[in-house]
């Protein structure tokens, strides 16, 4: 059971727990007519025991630090998921029952590195290094066979699954899959795997804002765009991405193409409005394919 | 999009922006409540179903008025419950009174302050007649300036009591001027006896509200708007434009656009399954 890599309570928890007593009397209905005094001191005393024996404060100390940790963009939604996937993991109380099976374990064990991945933003580099590292411990534990390290078939599911929930089309993501991907039976070592895991996030944002460049350049009713207009912002992302070749981490042409400035896109799309070649319309498909191959072109294959 | 400014706010900063031990908290309430029904594992569901029902807005449902204005986010939940649940009455074109939509209030939230439903009411009735028929649009953007702006109006209000008796809360009182440097507002004023204030003054005003306080208010930018258009105004007046203005409407994010108020395909979906 991969272990959540926060040191234990802190000062924040106890400021929470000095809280508490104080919410804890706040309005419940009774007779639904006015919300319910406050209750006697005992009583809230109790309610601390009760709360402490059931696991509830150690159970929100944990999802805060991992809140704090994060700083997720929507905490709220965040710690529903977080709660959610807790109770997927934790065994269903008395747990007789069969043990799963192999393929389910795998799995579960899939899942949990995914939930683990996903916690924080590749930018955060911190926390997303710390989480690869337990995603990767996640994954190595198989059980029958002691292998030194995570296999390679396991890792390619992973990156098939990561881009499927990305909701980036297959053939826009598969030409990486190629060059990432390790050998069914290869071990893959640590520095691989978050390699891999990095570029793989970087990729479905890169994606996902030509997604949302492209929606600026769709023609509403015919659902493609300018073909001209298509080719011009990717040739000036490819200049932008081209202009920070050297850069190591896969997360700097991300940079790069932010940093396009509206003035570089408005001359390009300018100029090719002018051209006036007959032009045919590029479909959302070729332009994130397109575009995607930009920055897959930049990354190093595995072998 | 990520903004890069939140992970760089201390902890406490950070959590307090959305609410995040607010509804923690509330959380724990809820499942004392109901310990009875929770097993071990199902406080993780329920912490789940909880936090879930916070996302989706729902969680303001039947609760009490000192949580439901808690948090923006709940301001917003429930007057879009409000919309939802009510807007067949819209529909039927019915025209009802201050005390009915009082009473509907009172189904989605029990102890909901009269006093708040009094002065929407007012707003769209020009703090006139208390007892006409309103109609269920006029209402619902009435009352959500109402209850969303609610510490931001009672602020502007003061602010124009404050215009109307001459005082101009932006000067500062040198005691050893001439008096007759502040002698010419009050003068405008009893001259000619028009109706409200300074429509410019009034506007320099808020600016300085908007900027000095932490609560929610209208986007500053949209409020110059709607003092730009006139002359003068009166404080009604003013609340009115304000309910009826499209773009705060829209920054709001509560209620969909007054044309498309009859409008929810998802809610006539649910109501075909009954």
């Amino acid at each position: 059971m991969a272990a959540l890599p926060v040191p234990w309570p802190s000062v924040k928890m106890a400021a929470v727990e000095k809280r508490r007593p104080l919410v804890a009397p706040a309005a419940s209905f009774t007779d639904s007519t006015r919300p319910s005094v406050s209750r006697a001191v005992a009583s809230t005393k109790s309610e601390e025991d009760f709360l402490r024996q059931v696991g509830v404060t150690a159970m929100l100390r944990a999802a805060l630090l991992k809140v704090l940790e994060a700083r997720p963009e929507e905490p709220i939604s965040f710690l529903a998921h977080y709660f959610e996937n807790m109770g997927l993991r934790s065994p269903a109380n008395g747990g007789a029952g069969e043990p799963p099976g192999q393929l389910l374990l795998q799995q579960q064990r899939l899942g949990r590195a995914l939930w683990h991945l996903r916690l924080a933003h590749h930018s955060q580099r911190a926390a997303f290094n710390n989480n690869v590292g337990v995603a990767y411990e996640c994954l190595r534990a198989s059980g029958r066979k002691k292998k030194p390290g995570l296999d390679g078939r396991t890792y390619s599911e992973l990156l098939k699954r990561i881009c499927r929930d990305g909701e980036a089309p297959e053939e826009v993501v598969a030409p990486l899959l190629r060059k990432i991907q390790c050998r069914d039976h290869e071990a893959v070592p640590l520095g691989v795997f978050r390699a891999g895991m990095l570029t793989c996030f970087v990729l479905l944002e890169f994606v996902a804002r030509a997604g949302a460049l492209y929606r600026l350049l769709e023609d509403p009713a015919l659902a493609t765009a300018d073909r001209r207009m298509g080719q011009a912002v990717l040739d000036t992302l490819e200049g932008a991405l081209q202009a920070s070749d050297g850069a190591v981490a896969p997360a700097r042409y991300l940079e790069a193409g932010s940093r396009l400035g509206p003035d570089s896109l408005a001359l390009a799309m300018d100029r090719a409005l002018v051209a006036r070649r007959p032009s045919s319309p590029m479909t959302r498909e070729e332009f994130l394919e397109k575009a995607a191959a930009l920055f897959i072109a930049k990354v190093k294959p595995v072998r | 999009m990520l903004s890069p400014e939140r992970l760089a706010l201390p902890d406490y900063d950070y959590l307090a922006q959305r609410h995040v031990l607010t509804y923690m908290e509330d959380a724990v309430c809820q499942l004392l409540e109901n310990k009875e029904d929770i097993s071990q594992y199902g406080i993780a569901r329920f912490f789940t179903e909880y936090f879930n029902s916070v996302c989706q807005g729902t969680h303001i449902l039947f609760r009490e008025f000192s949580f439901i204005q808690a948090t923006p986010h709940n301001r917003a939940s429930f007057l879009r419950a409000f919309w939802r649940c009510f807007r067949t009455v819209g529909k039927n074109g019915d025209l009802l009174t201050m005390k009915e939509y009082h009473c509907l209030l009172q189904l989605l939230c029990p102890d909901f302050p009269l006093e708040l439903t009094q002065k929407a009411a007012r707003i769209v009735l020009m703090d006139d007649a208390m007892d006409c028929l309103m109609s269920f649009s006029d209402f619902l953007f009435a009352f959500q300036i109402q209850f969303y702006y609610s510490e931001f109006l009672e602020s502007v209000a003061a602010i124009y009591q404050d215009l109307l008796s001459g005082k101009n809360p932006n000067t500062v009182i040198v005691p050893t001027s001439s008096s007759g440097q502040h002698r010419q507002r009050p003068a405008v004023g009893e001259a000619s006896l028009p109706e409200g204030v300074e429509a410019s003054l009034f506007s320099q005003c808020l600016e300085n509200l908007c900027d000095r306080h932490k609560y929610s208010c209208p986007p500053p930018a949209l409020v110059k708007e709607v003092l730009s258009n006139v002359q003068r105004l009166t404080f009604y007046g003013f609340l009115m434009a304000l309910s009826k203005h499209h773009g705060i409407n829209q920054a709001l994010g509560a209620l969909p656009d007054r044309g498309d108020l009859m409008h929810d395909p998802a809610m006539d979906e649910e109501l075909e399954r009954l």
